[in-house]
């Protein structure tokens, strides 16, 4: 994690941008849900299944928001990968959504994962993102003392 | 006659935590070192453990930074203090999915991964809910969940449904639903003694005894997903497997089993707790 002194403007675009950040993650990791049921043979695993379609809809909203913040100079980097992980989250959505053809895992896990890796680096540019919610977990969750 | 030699491994550890995290309501009580640590089981041939450790890769810096983990090491170098690879281990038993105990998996290239149905369902279903329930998600990982797929793929991933004897010689799988987690297991291993492995359904001690040995009872952990009644019931379970033994039941996160079992600390400062020794297998902390 990057924690040089943010300026004003950008400790703006962090807070503009956190939830967005967050519904990206929770979008791959809804989709990755899925493709963990296909993997396992599981029946449910098809392009219908209800959380894809909500993972549809929060990518929507997450990307509008995405279009919407102004990055400052010490932000760009993390908008770029932002904006990448969104742009692979949608290859993966179209493809995991397609109603020609039976789920098939690679043409949705390759982009979840290059999403997944933009995010991690977004993560690494900025305070305030993280990839797991360790605030309030168990064992180590607790802010150094 | 051990069948199976066993340690615990530390691999990191935070060095104040905080009490009440660990025992529930023990507020204001203080803080202690608390270890992060896997099982190895070596045995009939084989070589398995009880939970992996987390991805240092990814996480390191900011549970280092922010959280107060220190001492990360690898696998490669922990195991080889009791003369193993990541390589020699064939059968992995996760007893629940957050990044401490399941973020791993990639180090271990030959094994087989067996984690209870109901943790990957819900897990799955809780990554359904809308965003006000983003708590329920707290300590899980979507590289975890990207890591399993190919698991799954490889058919190196499996789901067990409740309680499955021998899934080893000698060692049993136990589910604990809605407890710590929605699909907690804990892990027994029947030799002279018999061992319980439980994962985060106990942190420390005080989860089995309470604070008066002498008059026991079960206080549970600082965190449940599912209830502290189940937590209580599991907790008894446990014990029971241990045929009454509170001190066979092996809490990892526990730093004072060192006074309990012989161990010794590395050259990077980490704890190697001895269990039990198969006949033939030499002591690794003598």
């Amino acid at each position: 994690m990057n924690s040089q002194r943010i300026d004003d403007a950008t400790a703006g675009y962090i807070l503009e941008t956190r939830k967005c950040f967050e519904d990206l993650r929770q979008v791959a990791a809804q989709i990755a849900g899925v493709l963990v049921l296909a993997a396992a043979g599981g029946k449910s695993a098809t392009p219908d299944h209800p959380m894809l379609q909500a993972a549809a809809e929060l990518h929507r909203a997450a990307f509008d928001q995405l279009r919407s913040a102004r990055p400052t100079g010490r932000a760009r980097e993390h908008h770029h990968r932002l904006t990448q992980a969104a742009h692979a989250l949608s290859d993966a959505l179209a493809a995991a959504l397609s109603p020609a053809r039976r789920m098939e895992i690679d043409p949705i896990l390759l982009p979840v994962r290059a999403a997944y890796a933009h995010l991690q680096r977004a993560a690494d540019t900025l305070p305030g993102f993280e990839m797991v919610a360790f605030e309030q977990g168990c064992c180590a969750i607790q802010p150094a003392l | 006659m051990n069948n199976y030699s066993i340690w615990v491994m530390e691999y990191a550890h935070v060095p104040n935590y905080h009490l009440s995290g660990l025992i529930y309501g023990a507020h204001n009580q203080g803080y202690r070192r608390l270890p992060y640590c896997y099982i190895a089981i070596k045995g009939q041939g084989r070589v398995a453990m009880v939970d992996v450790g987390y991805n240092h890769q990814a996480y390191g810096e900011v549970l280092a930074n922010t959280y107060g983990v220190r001492n990360w090491h690898p696998p490669r170098e922990v195991l080889a203090e009791c003369g193993l690879t990541p390589e020699d281990v064939s059968s992995i038993f996760i007893t629940h999915a957050h990044f401490d105990h399941m973020g791993n998996i990639e180090d271990f290239p030959n094994a087989t991964f067996y984690i209870q149905e109901r943790e990957l369902s819900k897990w799955v279903w809780t990554m359904s809910l809308e965003r006000r329930f983003r708590w329920l998600l707290l300590g899980i990982d979507p590289g975890d969940i990207l890591r399993a797929v190919d698991l799954a793929r490889q058919g190196r991933l499996v789901c067990v449904n409740g309680d499955r004897e021998d899934v080893l010689p000698g060692i049993d799988l136990h589910a604990a639903f809605d407890t710590h987690t929605w699909g907690s297991m804990w892990v027994t291993v029947r030799a002279h003694d018999t061992w319980v492995f439980c994962g985060d359904l106990a942190y420390t001690m005080e989860n089995l005894r309470g604070e008066d040995s002498g008059d026991p009872q079960y206080v549970p952990v600082g965190l449940a997903t599912g209830s502290q009644f189940n937590l209580i019931m599991a907790s008894e379970a446990m014990v029971k497997a241990a045929r009454g033994d509170v001190t066979r039941v092996i809490p990892v996160h526990e730093d004072r089993l060192k006074d309990m079992y012989p161990s010794r600390v590395t050259s990077a400062d980490l704890r190697i707790t001895e269990l039990a020794l198969a006949e033939g297998e030499p002591s690794r902390v003598r």
